[in-house]
């Protein structure tokens, strides 16, 4: 799975526990392949690396073992494809008068910034907020300023002592991604962000975000410390004071001009390309597919993971940090789920459409894989029946598994009803394909779509996600069980109806989350509320007394009915101020006293 | 087989309303009766009332899963394969359908037989689609009629022909009877002032229990005769009682009852004062799952009591919200009953492996029942 911004990153899993070793299946046909691509010596499986590019041919050759080919018209399995594997500050220089700041002590690029010198004078433009007109609700930092051809400097985040509701509002249009959008709209050159006194993480650059989207933000952006925000208020008022006028969110706080200050800005970036390789092959029908309805059916699961986790989306902490991170779960499961269900399916003497059985790489970093196949044409999405996608399946517990994306088609539910009366899940369905994997690109390329899950677990992301902890007595289950609809879908007389899902409204910018709970989300609960999967230890949620299985029903007087409920609460949670947590165990209703922290 | 939906519309309107909560796989609590909860029925808006075969391979059930008929049809699902079969016509209401020991043929309640189904479906689907809200009333259709699908041609038997509710019905285990509701009493003669103000209030108070010759060979016999719904009848697993639920006559309280074959020796087996029914005998002959609102009146959760009703009945389920019409299966160590514990205010068919042994202790170790209050004047 890649990186769940909106979730388990935002609330910042910090320490690796929980090892229990279960279901051992010494016959599981999976958990070879598990302990194979999970071992030392693929480092970690990291796109674009030594150890993705033997992997890769592991599983072209046991593709081929089980009979598959290489796509028509192709001589082998390895699709490789280039990507940007990351971006690092290049040497970003900011001029102020007679002084000059760099890169990294002063200053970051910030990772969309384009590659340009400019300068000019510098405004101050608060929180850099604007709120649309449609919202209803007047809030324009840029109001009476004029910024054409200017640099603009603005606070991270949003105003600090405003009011639950207008901060829910300004929250929303608080990412610097937003905030350098209005700056370039509004004429400005260039954008310096500090973080105010006044903050979190109070007078420190933003770190650089990977960020694999190629198109430039159309100006010059970096971050800058506390230093140079002091040289650039050093001719009026000190930043302290402006920005505690500021944070009561009142909407007639004007910015102002820097008197005299004059800056040029030129931020570098330097991103890295790499090559990966996803693994294609099929299994061709087994009879003319003319005249068949959308002739393909399509497996899928990525392989590649976060390698010694240098990449930011790893939360390996002390000791683990820059340790090989294994990706059992993540994804050596899902992969060998694939391999199990294209076995079952090559043993099925007839089949009217192909199976594509698609291994990505590059998912960790941004979905990057499957989007490159869908884009390439090879086989166009249109011909594609449906598509089932397995990222982490291999940590049962309790018998439940997560279907997600089922939103994609009407017909998925008596397909699932069929097939899981005699394999016995309890199942739950989530009809949102959005989810952080690449089941997401196929769902937005039309083709009706599955992701299967066991769901987020203490060793997310982490190098202690190992292959002794995968339940493969439940893996190979799963396995069997999208078998048998994995050969109902090559047979049908009529491909599953798409049905396009809505993005779910008001998700929320990573930036502007900084607060942090200790709580690790069960993504397989269909309860209403969030059922916690795990606390972490020491976290404030353990602090106080939350515990696994509990089922939070409201937090600070807002009620929460699923994950993105209780995202848009933690935004609004203000660092250090405890609130009433109210949750649900063992069927009674119960309030504790929660104290977040900063993220970090 | 039970009319489930009286009370899954008035528990509906208020989980609506009520706190969100925990409603996935086995509550706390429910650990020691049922393992591996599961949600069996996917498709469609709603499901409920599974009745299983007497080998246990299959499940009939009802549910709303086709476009273009806002009503109850009948289901058969091959609980081997995952194949589900309707055997109802698809036109009309229908209800409570069970399997027939020996033949494999389908009982259930329907009114496709009346001209006015498909305007009636029409008129449902627009009630939807105006996105107005009404409080689900079950209305007791005098069209109701019981059928027989036969397993053998897929052909349709008419058994019952008059006018007022025939539903509810189920065999006896050598299916040779049925036994059913029948509202018919309050269309074959001359009603009072106020019997015909009752009938069109609640027509349900009307009902009573009949049995019949299983091919509808002769006039059904009227087994109870006391003032307020009697329902949801079944034959015990040796075939010498049958269990059923009676209302009071404010049709607020009701208690789970067994009587013979003839109506006679009638036996009080709860008295919660609360909403008891739904009974079925667990295969064993020990003991009956029933359902009550006993915590709360739009809480239903599954009970045991031990077949005399000597003891204070024991709680099986908890989770908010509707956990109703259990049906173990014939071996015993299963159960199918309908929640909504899933999410939404529809329910779906839940399967889960059942404890026999617990339950049994769980009686045993249950104090000696006492009486509700004020129960002494009720019958």
């Amino acid at each position: 799975m890649s990186a769940m911004p909106r979730v388990v990153v935002v609330l910042g899993l910090t320490l690796g526990l929980s090892a229990t070793a279960v279901g051992q299946g010494p016959s599981s046909p999976t958990r070879v392949l598990v302990e194979t691509l999970a071992a030392e010596r693929f480092g970690g499986r990291e796109a674009g690396s030594t150890g993705e590019a033997l992997a890769a041919d592991y599983l072209a050759g046991e593709l081929a073992r089980l009979g598959a080919r290489p796509l028509p018209g192709r001589d082998t399995m390895l699709a490789p494809f280039e990507f940007t594997a990351g971006n690092r500050d290049a040497g970003t220089r900011l001029t102020l008068g007679d002084r000059t700041f760099t890169a990294p002590d002063h200053l970051l690029a910030l990772s969309f910034s384009d590659d340009a010198t400019v300068s000019g004078d510098v405004v101050f433009a608060g929180y850099g907020i604007v709120v649309p007109d449609s919202q209803d609700f007047g809030y324009d930092s840029y109001a009476g300023l004029d910024v054409e051809g200017k640099l603009v400097v603005v606070l991270r985040y949003y105003p600090e002592d405003a009011d639950r509701d207008t901060r829910a509002i300004l929250a929303r249009y608080s990412g610097l991604r937003y905030k350098a959008m209005a700056a370039r709209q509004r004429g400005a050159t260039g954008l310096l962000v500090v973080t105010g006194p006044r903050s979190p993480n109070a007078g420190t650059t933003v770190p650089m975000t990977f960020d694999t989207a190629l198109a430039g933000s159309g100006i010059a952006a970096a971050s800058v410390n506390g230093e140079v925000a002091a040289a650039l208020f050093a001719g009026g008022r000190s930043l302290e004071e402006v920005q505690q006028e500021l944070d009561s969110g009142n909407p007639h706080v004007a910015g102002f001009p820097l008197a005299g200050v004059t800056v040029a800005l030129a931020p570098r970036v330097a991103r890295v390309t790499a090559t990966a390789r996803n693994v294609l092959a099929y299994l061709p029908a087994t009879s003319d597919v003319s005249g068949v309805d959308r002739p393909w059916v399509a497996l899928g699961a990525h392989y590649d993971h976060l390698g010694l986790g240098e990449r930011g989306t790893s939360l390996a902490t002390g000791d683990d940090a820059g340790r090989p991170h294994l990706g059992a779960d993540d994804n050596a499961s899902g992969t060998a789920a694939v391999l199990a269900v294209t076995e079952a399916v090559a043993r099925m003497p007839e089949r009217r459409r192909h199976v594509l059985v698609a291994l990505w790489s590059a998912e960790e970093i941004g979905l990057i894989g499957s989007k490159t196949f869908l884009d390439g044409g090879t086989v166009p999405p249109d011909s594609i029946a449906a598509y089932l996608n397995f990222d982490m399946v291999g940590r049962m517990q309790d018998n439940r598994l997560a279907v997600q994306a089922t939103g994609t088609s009407p017909d998925w539910a008596s397909l699932l009803e069929r097939a899981n009366v005699p394999a016995g899940f309890d199942l739950t369905l989530q009809a949102d394909p959005y989810q952080p994997t690449d089941v997401q690109n196929f769902a937005q390329a039309s083709v009706p779509s599955l992701n299967f899950t066991t769901g987020a677990h203490l060793d997310y992301h982490r190098p202690s996600d190992t292959a002794d902890k995968i339940n493969y007595v439940d893996l190979d289950r799963v396995a069997a069980f999208a078998a048998t609809l994995a050969v109902r879908l090559a047979n049908l007389d009529e491909a599953p109806v798409y049905v396009r899902v809505e993005e779910t409204a008001g998700t929320t910018s990573r930036d502007g989350l900084r607060v942090f709970t200790g709580t690790v989300p069960d993504y397989t609960s269909e309860a209403e509320g969030l059922r916690l999967s795990g606390v972490i230890g020491g976290g404030p949620a353990e602090q106080a007394g939350l515990r696994q299985g509990d089922v939070i029903v409201e937090i600070d007087g807002q009620s929460i009915t699923n994950i993105y409920d209780y995202t848009y609460a933690l935004e609004l949670l203000t660092i250090g101020e405890p609130v009433a947590v109210v949750f649900q165990r063992d069927g009674a209703r119960q309030t504790v006293t929660l104290t977040p922290e900063a993220r970090r | 087989m039970q009319q489930i939906h009286n009370v899954l519309a008035v528990a509906a309107v208020l989980i609506a309303t009520a706190a969100p909560v925990a409603a996935q796989g086995a509550g706390p609590g429910e650990g020691a009766f049922l393992d591996r909860v599961r949600r069996l029925t996917i498709e469609g808006r709603r499901a409920g009332e599974g009745y299983w075969s007497p080998d246990g391979r299959q499940l009939v059930f009802q549910s709303e899963r086709e476009p273009g008929n806002p009503f109850y049809q009948i289901y058969l699902m091959d609980l081997t394969t995952g194949d589900v079969a309707r055997v109802s016509p698809g036109l009309g209401k229908t209800t409570c359908s069970f399997i027939q020991p020996g033949t494999g043929n389908i009982l259930f309640g329907s009114t496709h037989h009346d001209p006015r189904s498909e305007a009636l479906q029409a008129e449902e689907l627009a009630f939807r689609e105006s996105g107005q809200e009404r409080r689900y009333s079950w209305d007791y259709d005098p069209e109701m009629e019981l059928w027989v699908w036969r397993s053998a041609d897929g052909t349709l038997q008419r058994l019952t022909h008059a006018r007022g509710y025939d539903a509810e019905a189920s065999y006896s285990p050598d299916g040779r009877w049925i036994v059913f509701t029948s509202t018919r009493q309050a269309y074959d003669r001359a009603l009072t002032e106020k019997e015909r103000a009752q009938l069109e209030l609640d027509p349900s108070h009307f009902g009573e229990i009949y049995i019949m010759p299983a091919d509808g060979s002769a006039e059904p016999h009227r087994l109870t005769d006391v003032p307020g719904y009697d329902g949801g009848p079944f034959f015990s697993p040796d075939g010498t009682r049958i269990i059923w639920r009676r209302f009071d006559e404010a049709g607020l309280i009701a208690d789970i009852w067994t009587m013979d074959l003839d109506g006679g020796d009638p036996r009080q087996l709860t008295d919660f004062g609360a909403m008891s029914w739904a009974p079925y005998i667990h295969p064993s002959g020990e003991y009956v799952i029933f359902a009550s609102n006993k915590l709360g009146f739009e809480n239903f959760e599954l009970f045991l009591v031990d077949i005399d009703g000597t003891r204070e009945p024991v709680r099986v389920t908890y989770s908010d919200g509707f956990d109703g019409l259990p049906v173990p299966s014939p071996d015993g160590a299963r159960l199918a009953w309908t929640t909504n514990r899933g999410g939404g205010r529809e329910g779906q068919i839940y399967l889960a492996e059942w404890n026999h042994a617990h339950a049994l202790a769980a009686l045993e170790a249950a104090p000696a029942r006492r009486a509700a209050a004020g129960s002494e004047d009720r019958p």
